[in-house]
């Protein structure tokens, strides 16, 4: 009970949540009751745990008619005493609208053109251009003056990252933009994080695990003698990822 | 003004408990009062490396379940009379440990004018760790020549850059110091092992003491004695100069270099 009252205090009484649930759908062709009840019963007989309290949606497309509200509380009464659960009204034609009121179902959009809401607004929602977070002109790269450790992640968002000690073995730098190291680099390097092909790492003192440029990247399991401890950039050079010794 | 430095390592098996004894034991014979705490709940080892196994009656648990005062747990040393031990608890885990705990029980030794409150670290990240780290004001992180140790270290380095009180406060962050153990210069000159130049490069900080490898700090633990206080050893030399320069003082490293053997020796191959 306490918990409960905590819960209810800390949050909202409801949430509203767009669902989806696969729904049974009876097509009537006739109102009369006894033949539905008649078809109705043989089938649940098939299946009776399926059918048994199922919710199900009555669609009126195939009558070709507005049916009374009288001739719909029989078949109604029909399909409950069936054992199943009608919750709603369906029908492509314009005949369902004026009977929803008066017989207290919900209408329901018919099976074939069925589309959840919250998936069409889902989608047309993601398939929006997501805003891309631009470098803008004039933005400084990310400076960080501190040895970046073993186990460390350093994350310069939508810009270059500078850092001016050691990175240690273990230790991630990751940049939007281009890597600079005035230290040396044990760990790894990753530049142009969301896809900069232009982005480059330089370092002072190479000794990386992993160079990574806009998701290419190359570990060295063995440091290339002409690389290891020297002065180097990486670039992006097509799909190829290329290493020079600076100032060489 | 009370300091709390916290002996860590990450890497386990480097020499955290026996570093936390000797620097104790030193800066307790300089007239400090230092008060050293066991933070390995559940692998007591402190107090035996301190001798003081047989009279553990409440232990830093206890203190911060308020089951005693603390003075009633603070061990006084038989050698040194400004030196105390609080031991950690060998029944219970480390979730007995709190945040709030810990600062509590720290408040009451700096409310009780220590001049130096010394916090050996389990090994590990986990929460002994952090706990044993995150009030301090320097940390003497303990590393031997080796890469495993010294990968860990720079984690320890890291974590002590951004989850202690100091760091996320921001009151000029914890003081870092390299103190490295079971150095062997011969094996250094052969290359088996990491230099003292490869390991301050590697982790980009001062030594502020080597400490060779030596038989001794082995039977001073088994005898219950900090190897700080065998007065022929090298090692004690090497501790005693390491709290010299934990105190400020600027000595050169010793025991970088193989010894050179004597005449006797070589003709007799001693």
């Amino acid at each position: 009970m306490t918990t409960q009252r905590a819960e209810a205090a800390s949050g909202p009484a409801i949430d509203i949540r767009f669902g989806q649930v696969g729904l049974i759908q009876v097509l009537i062709w006739t109102t009369n009751p006894g033949a539905i009840l008649d078809e109705l019963t043989g089938r649940v007989a098939t299946a009776p745990k399926f059918f048994q309290r199922t919710a199900v949606s009555i669609d009126l497309g195939p009558l070709g008619r507005e049916p009374s509200v009288e001739e719909m509380q029989g078949v109604l009464d029909a399909v409950r005493r069936a054992g199943m659960c009608p919750v709603g009204l369906a029908s492509g034609a314009a005949v369902a609208p004026a009977l929803s009121r008066p017989l207290d179902l919900p209408l329901l959009p018919p099976f074939r053109e069925f589309q959840p809401p919250a998936e069409v607004g889902a989608r047309t929602r993601r398939e929006e251009p997501r805003p891309e977070p631009q470098p803008e002109a004039g933005v400084l790269a990310q400076l960080h003056p501190q040895p970046v450790r073993s186990g460390q992640r350093v994350y310069a968002r939508g810009r270059d990252l500078v850092v001016t000690a050691t990175v240690g073995a273990g230790a991630e730098l990751i940049a939007d933009g281009c890597v600079h190291v005035y230290g040396a680099l044990r760990g790894r390097a990753v530049a142009g994080a969301r896809g900069e092909t232009g982005a480059r790492v330089f370092c002072q003192d190479f000794h990386a695990e992993l160079v990574s440029i806009a998701g290419v990247f190359r570990v060295f399991e063995t440091l290339p003698p002409d690389l290891a401890g020297k002065p180097v950039q990486a670039w992006l050079d097509g799909d190829a990822l290329r290493f020079e010794r600076l100032g060489a | 003004m009370t300091e709390i430095i916290v002996v860590t390592s990450g890497k386990g098996g480097v020499g955290k408990t026996t570093t936390s004894a000797s620097m104790a034991c030193g800066l307790a014979r300089r007239g400090k009062r230092v008060a050293v705490i066991d933070f390995d709940i559940g692998l007591r080892n402190l107090d035996l490396i301190m001798g003081c196994e047989r009279r553990v009656v409440y232990d830093f648990v206890n203190v911060i379940n308020g089951d005693c005062a603390l003075k009633q747990a603070l061990i006084k040393d038989k050698r040194l009379e400004t030196l105390h031990v609080l031991a950690a608890s060998q029944t219970r885990d480390k979730d007995a440990l709190t945040e709030d705990g810990v600062r509590r029980v720290l408040d009451g030794l700096i409310a009780d004018a220590f001049d130096y409150i010394i916090c050996d670290s389990p090994a590990g990240i986990e929460k002994g760790a952090h706990l044993a780290m995150y009030f301090a004001d320097r940390a003497v992180v303990v590393v031997n020549p080796e890469v495993s140790s010294v990968r860990d270290s720079d984690r320890i380095l890291g974590l002590l850059a951004s989850k202690t009180h100091r760091s996320v406060n921001g009151n000029g962050g914890v003081k870092e110091h390299l103190l490295l153990t079971r150095y062997n210069p011969r094996r250094v000159a052969n290359g088996e092992m990491m230099s003292v130049e490869d390991v301050k490069e590697i982790l980009g900080l001062d030594v502020i003491g080597v400490v060779p490898e030596s038989p001794d700090v082995l039977s001073a633990s088994n005898a219950g004695v900090p190897v700080i206080l065998s007065e022929t050893s090298d090692a004690a030399a090497a501790y005693e100069d390491a709290v010299a320069r934990l105190l400020g003082e600027e000595l050169p490293l010793r025991f970088l270099e193989e010894p050179k053997r004597g005449f006797f020796a070589r003709m007799f191959g001693g």
